[in-house]
């Protein structure tokens, strides 16, 4: 597959602790399940290559590796952050509820004021329901957000919440080009960034 | 484990989110070790924080050791730009360092972040212009750094532009070794003498001693090479000066290494005060929020000493804090256009005077931490008055009536206290040092990691998220990605490893 890598774009995961945040993560980038997931360790953040009409976007997906617990997500980890995917469980209402101030937290610390946000609700495979889709829905018209329910054990709706995402940050202006206010940073891990100048234009 | 309460047990306790004990948390969660790190602020990074000009005003207040004054002198007229409520509404936009540092290009902070595999939660801007202050026309200079600098600059000679060059390379082909005969003499007499004795002109001395080596006027010819040395062979990496600052301010490298820390499971709480320390039979227990942890280890930083932990006497004998602050907000740039083309960038100036003179750094929006239109200006010495008396000599010399600063604030990070008690399982880690980068406090934070963990590798590389393989996938797929031993183990990989 050929075409270019025009934009990379980075999103967040969050919500509450148990939620199903890593699950979803790695249900889509890797396609896998695993069943006994308690707690995250490892899982910093995954990138995908997505094709996007002609072109290919990179998605860097930030996890929150488990500083969600007591609300010690750093400023560093909102930084510059194009999508956010909020997620809650069907099966427990309270996480629902919650996503309220998951939403403030976002509005405190996002550095790009019209990043475009996506309420899931995770785990529909379970049986047991407290939260129907239609209050998933009225939540998310509340807050003018993205909508969509998922299960990452069976896969459902996951893929759909990616692609939806990414499609709706690239049709917000001026949200997946380079930031014209600061110059891009350097990355030290990118050989590309040395020995160039670092005129101000 | 009810929702808000933490698990009963863990192997080290890291009480702070400052910049070395983060380092240390990271360290030891990176080899395995359950990590509860705690802070009683509800911010990160202690003494190393940053915050927005609101939270900035507010710490201030707030912070009766800081010897704090602040200061508004806003044009209030209808036509003024920046009045002082529109420069509060861009609060936001700053991000003020309690204590700002420059990075060398190859220095120890960078070298870590990249052995580490930390660098990729940081961005960094190449400092644009390392400057040199002109006693004569009491201007900011741009001091030309590489061969292709000295060459273009129309601040020197022709003449000047080869003995600079000459110079330079006689640093960089010093060899230990084969003194060279025109050193011999000097060894062990000033750096400043040897330089004064080479014919050179007023303006490349300068150079040399304060904006290359920022050698103190009584360091000794082989401080000054050293030094010298060590400013060029970080150049030529990125951009036109060894330096890098990280975007958004230097609060965010404490929060880099505190990521490290949670990614390999370390558990994070802020705004937790910790009390009823005790150390018994080789285990610490202490109360947090009415629950009793316990934890084999506890390490702490010196700006926020547990009560429990002072002791009446004179212990260690550090010299950490101690510094005295300056931050400025201007809305025209110190120094020329053409130093600030384009909209000014990052330029640093060290200036000379009593007691190791002082850091300048001057920021604009493109660093991130403050709004386009205004500079951000940092002061940074030692202290020994209060912080607007030992700043007084550089704040006259820089603020001339053109650039009268709209805020000016003056506090001191204060040194830390040495009577402190730690033991073998109890270890305190230094606050800010003065000093441009972070060797100083790298070196602490080592120390007391290799003091815990005598036998542990400090922060080995840690794999890319590609790299990462869960539990349960392929087994074939371990052997395409070659990761450490004790990373599998970590990484709850043994049952498919035992396959391979």
């Amino acid at each position: 597959m050929s075409g270019e890598i025009f934009a990379t774009l980075k999103v967040l995961i969050i919500g509450e602790s148990g939620v199903g945040k890593s699950s979803i993560l790695l249900r889509y980038t890797d396609d896998d399940f695993d069943h006994d997931q308690n707690l995250t360790i490892g899982v910093d953040f995954k990138t995908k290559v997505v094709d996007i009409d002609d072109g290919k976007v990179k998605l860097a997906i930030w996890d929150t590796a488990g500083q969600e617990r007591f609300r010690t997500l750093t400023p560093s980890f909102y930084r510059d952050a194009q999508g956010a995917i909020l997620v809650y469980d069907t099966s427990n209402k309270n996480t629902l509820v919650k996503l309220e101030s998951w939403l403030n937290e976002l509005e405190i610390y996002n550095t790009k004021p019209n990043m475009v946000k996506m309420v899931v609700g995770n785990k529909i495979d379970k049986p047991e329901r407290e939260v129907s889709r239609d209050d998933g829905i009225r939540f998310a018209r509340k807050h003018r957000t993205l909508f969509l329910e998922t299960s990452a054990k069976t896969s459902e709706g996951v893929k759909q919440a990616f692609e939806e995402l990414v499609r709706k940050i690239i049709e917000t202006e001026g949200l997946c080009e380079p930031s014209t206010l600061y110059n891009r940073g350097l990355d030290l891990n990118n050989e590309d960034d040395g020995h160039q100048s670092t005129c101000s234009c | 484990m009810g929702e808000n309460s933490l698990p009963g047990e863990f192997d080290l306790l890291v009480q702070g989110t400052g910049f070395t004990e983060s380092i240390v948390a990271a360290a030891a969660s990176r080899i395995g070790k359950t990590v509860l790190h705690i802070d009683s602020n509800e911010y990160y990074g202690g003494q190393w924080a940053s915050f927005n000009l609101e939270g900035f005003q507010k710490h201030l207040s707030e912070s009766p050791n800081f010897q704090a004054t602040q200061n508004w002198n806003t044009d209030e007229s209808e036509t003024s730009e920046w009045t002082k409520e529109n420069i509060l509404k861009t609060s936001r936009r700053f991000s003020i360092d309690l204590t700002p540092k420059l990075l060398f290009s190859r220095g120890k902070l960078v070298k870590l972040l990249i052995s580490s595999n930390i660098c990729r939660y940081a961005e960094f801007r190449a400092a644009d212009n390392v400057c040199t202050f002109e006693e004569s026309t009491s201007s900011l200079k741009s001091v030309p750094c590489s061969r292709t600098d000295v060459f273009n600059s129309k601040d020197l000679t022709i003449i000047e532009k080869r003995l600079l060059m000459k110079l330079l390379n006689s640093f960089l082909n010093y060899k230990d070794e084969e003194v060279p005969e025109e050193f011999k003499n000097y060894l062990g007499k000033p750096f400043l003498e040897f330089l004064k004795f080479q014919r050179l002109t007023p303006k490349i001395i300068n150079n040399v001693m304060n904006s290359i080596s920022m050698c103190d006027e009584d360091a000794l010819l082989e401080e000054g090479i050293e030094k010298t040395k060590n400013f060029l062979l970080n150049l030529g990496f990125y951009g036109n000066t060894p330096f890098l600052f990280p975007m958004y301010g230097c609060g965010e490298i404490p929060q880099c290494f505190c990521r490290l820390c949670a990614v390999f499971g370390g558990v994070y709480c802020l705004k937790k005060p910790i009390s009823k320390i005790e150390e018994k039979d080789d285990e610490i227990s202490f109360t947090t929020d009415n629950q009793v942890i316990k934890a084999k280890k506890l390490v702490f930083g010196s700006s926020n000493i547990p009560e429990e932990l002072l002791s009446s006497e004179k212990k260690t004998d550090h010299c950490c804090g101690g510094l005295s602050r300056g931050v400025f907000i201007l809305e025209k740039p110190l120094g020329s256009e053409e130093l600030n083309s384009g909209g000014g960038g990052v330029n640093f100036l060290k200036l000379p005077g009593g007691n190791g003179g002082a850091f300048i750094l001057q920021l604009s929006h493109y660093s991130g931490t403050c709004p386009k239109g205004l500079h951000l200006v940092h002061i940074t010495s030692k202290s020994s008055s209060t912080p607007s008396d030992d700043l007084q000599p550089f704040v006259e010399k820089l603020f001339t009536d053109e650039h009268k600063p709209l805020y000016t604030a003056y506090f001191t990070l204060p040194s830390c206290s040495s009577k402190v008690s730690t033991t073998e399982n109890i270890v305190e880690c230094c606050g800010t040092f003065f000093e441009l980068d972070y060797d100083k406090s790298i070196e602490n934070a080592e120390m007391v990691f290799k003091k815990l963990y005598p036998d542990e590798e400090f922060l080995p590389r840690a794999p890319d998220p590609e790299e990462i393989i869960i539990e349960n996938e392929d087994p074939t797929a371990i052997s395409e990605h070659t990761l450490p031993e004790d990373l599998k183990a970590q990484l709850l990989l043994e049952e498919s490893s035992k396959e391979v």
